[in-house]
């Protein structure tokens, strides 16, 4: 057979941007992540506490309410840093949850069902293709973290006398940096994980294990050499102390275990370089060796 | 990757070698593909795979430079606009129905949603899944999984077609209308390149095949040209005669003939000759004598299926 008609046309109409293509991505995993019903019974779980917490804010701005809900309560509820940190601190334990959850169902599958080299055939590359699922995950988990505490931050501003925003609006920085910083640590370390067990369920094991493992070891460490440093490796006591800060609220942990800002800051963004590091590693499109 | 290699119509690979740690994939591949049906034979684990998905800018070659029409992949847009990849593996992103997989696709490559409608219409329409597109692909046939990554790979034109196995688990009439559609697509001057265990099948479409074997290059070229430099090969030619043994007696006679076998039905003649050129000359001489009416002469082995079995044997071990 000889090549005798040359007149096959190629697609040659406009393209999209290419944000567009990570966004279908994104769009996929959303997808997928809510395809299952236990995804949205964590939602709902994971929302659950911001009702109480904003049943809390309105009783302490309605003193008339209180009277009649609290009965016998002469105390007022104050409504400060605290207040929004213990409201930070639920959301974002709840949020590891649904990251170890939600994390395997985004990566863990495409590499079970060998899908990669499928979507990598496509203008989209290994870089887009994690942050296509990153943002997938990362918008899921801002729905239960920082958006609805800054909207109960700005119910409360709402139903507080003015002075009380222009008072506490750091709280308002420190909720939104806080959590955006923890998510987008669980997202990598999630997507990162997930990477590397191909079993849904280990990976959520796996998940559980990377945050409260170190965090044993960490304190263990600390109590054998008496150094606050072991600490480094407690991710939900760094976090602790960064969200604290961060909103100005008291103290929790005694001074001598207190770790410095720094310190911590650079203990994560090391974290988050190892694991884009083991998600590098893993998120190929080869399919065989050889073949 | 420099310059130097691309060219604007066909598809280059210029000394490349492509290493998995210590595990050779494919050594020092010098190739130039231009348009129409190529197909890749090897045995398994020869290096195909890894030749597709260093086309497909899937893995990077550990040497050497490949251009695709001039294209590199580190320009992704332009690169996979312009190639369409059917894996081997019968593997799927999950949950997904036939018609999102297509459609996904086309928004992945960039099209609007008009576009990336339109033309998941007339890939589904191509491959004749239009009816099974709102299922999950889940409930496909493994022939209509075929199928669908078919259309996925052709579904936004691209000029570069790359299938891997593309035949694998399709029933006779599926295969003939794949077979149908590639040739059809060869015909209007698109690259494909298509490996696949089913020679016999490939090759009715083919025009020229790239033979390889342990990640080393054994031949590429026409068919026929191929066979005909496989010189220590005796090439075997069918002649339909009136007179088969009359004619086998003569050619006989000539040293250069080395096996003759009549045809089943009476009516022909296989013949092995060690020089064709002498063998044509000598068989126009007696049909020139008149005794013998000589009706058809056709080569008998020049197929793929026997330069496979000539260079890599069936064992798989080049000879």
């Amino acid at each position: 057979m000889s090549v005798y008609k040359h007149d096959y046309r190629p697609y040659t109409g406009k393209v999209t941007p290419r944000w567009m293509r990570i966004y279908v991505l994104s769009r996929y995993g959303a997808a997928e992540a809510w395809s299952s019903k236990i995804t949205v019974g964590l939602f709902v779980l994971s929302l659950l506490p911001l009702v109480i917490f904003l049943i809390g804010i309105y009783l302490a701005n309605n003193p008339l309410a209180r009277a009649l809900i609290l009965k016998g309560s002469s105390g007022t509820m104050d409504i400060n840093a605290g207040y929004f940190l213990k409201m930070l601190e639920f959301q974002s334990w709840l949020a590891l949850i649904l990251t170890a959850w939600i994390a395997p169902r985004l990566i863990s599958f495409d590499l079970a069902d060998n899908a990669l080299p499928i979507l990598l055939s496509h203008p989209v590359s290994r870089f887009g293709y994690v942050l296509g699922k990153f943002l997938a995950l990362f918008m899921f988990l801002s729905v239960v973290t920082w958006v609805p505490c800054l909207l109960l931050f700005g119910y409360q501003a709402y139903s507080s006398p003015l002075p009380w925003f222009a008072a506490h609006f750091s709280i308002a920085v420190g909720l939104f940096t806080g959590a955006v910083l923890w998510i987008t640590v669980l997202c990598i370390l999630g997507l990162a994980l997930s990477s590397w067990v191909k079993w849904r369920v280990v990976a959520t094991g796996a998940i559980f294990a990377a945050v409260f493992v170190p965090a044993g070891v960490g304190a263990i460490m600390s109590a054998i050499l008496r150094t606050r440093w072991g600490f480094l490796l407690n991710l939900p006591m760094m976090m602790s102390v960064l969200w604290q800060r961060m909103l100005g609220a008291q103290s929790i942990f005694a001074e001598k275990y207190a770790l410095p800002t720094p310190a911590i800051l650079t203990m994560l963004l090391a974290s988050c370089i190892c694991f884009a590091a083991m998600l590098n590693a893993r998120i190929r499109a080869r399919e065989v060796v050889r073949g | 990757m420099s310059d130097h290699a691309a060219t604007p119509d066909r598809i280059q690979f210029e000394n490349v070698s492509k290493f998995y740690g210590e595990v050779l994939g494919v050594n020092k591949v010098t190739l130039s593909i231009p348009p129409g049906v190529t197909t890749l034979v090897g045995p398994n684990g020869s290096g195909k795979t890894t030749l597709m998905n260093l086309m497909t800018g899937l893995v990077q070659p550990s040497s050497g430079t490949i251009s695709v029409l001039g294209l590199f992949p580190g320009n992704a847009t332009e690169f996979f606009r312009a190639v369409g990849y059917c894996t081997q593996f019968d593997s799927f992103p999950r949950g997904l129905s036939g018609w999102q997989f297509v459609f996904d696709s086309l928004m992945l490559h960039g099209m609007d949603k008009m576009d990336a409608f339109r033309l998941t219409v007339e890939a589904l329409d191509r491959v004749q899944l239009g009816d099974a597109a709102g299922r999950p692909i889940a409930s496909y046939s493994k022939g209509m999984r075929q199928k669908i990554r078919l259309a996925q790979a052709i579904a936004h034109h691209p000029r570069v077609l790359i299938l891997d196995e593309p035949l694998n688990g399709l029933d006779p009439m599926a295969r003939a209308e794949s077979l149908t559609l590639f040739e059809e697509l060869g015909r209007q001057g698109m690259h494909l390149v298509i490996s696949s265990h089913i020679l016999d099948e490939v090759d009715r479409i083919s025009d020229r095949v790239v033979l390889i074997t342990g990640g080393y290059l054994i031949a590429e070229g026409n068919i026929q040209q191929v066979r005909q430099e496989v010189r220590d090969k005796p090439m075997q030619v069918l002649i339909r005669c009136d007179h088969p043994e009359l004619l086998a007696s003569r050619m006989f006679s000539i040293n250069h003939c080395v096996e003759a076998r009549l045809h089943a039905d009476g009516q022909g003649v296989f013949l092995r000759t060690g020089d064709i050129d002498q063998f044509y000359s000598m068989l126009n001489g007696i049909a020139a004598e008149g005794l013998i009416k000589i009706n058809a002469v056709a080569p008998a082995d020049d197929d793929a299926n026997a330069i496979y079995q000539y260079l890599i044997g069936s064992d798989g071990s080049a000879s």
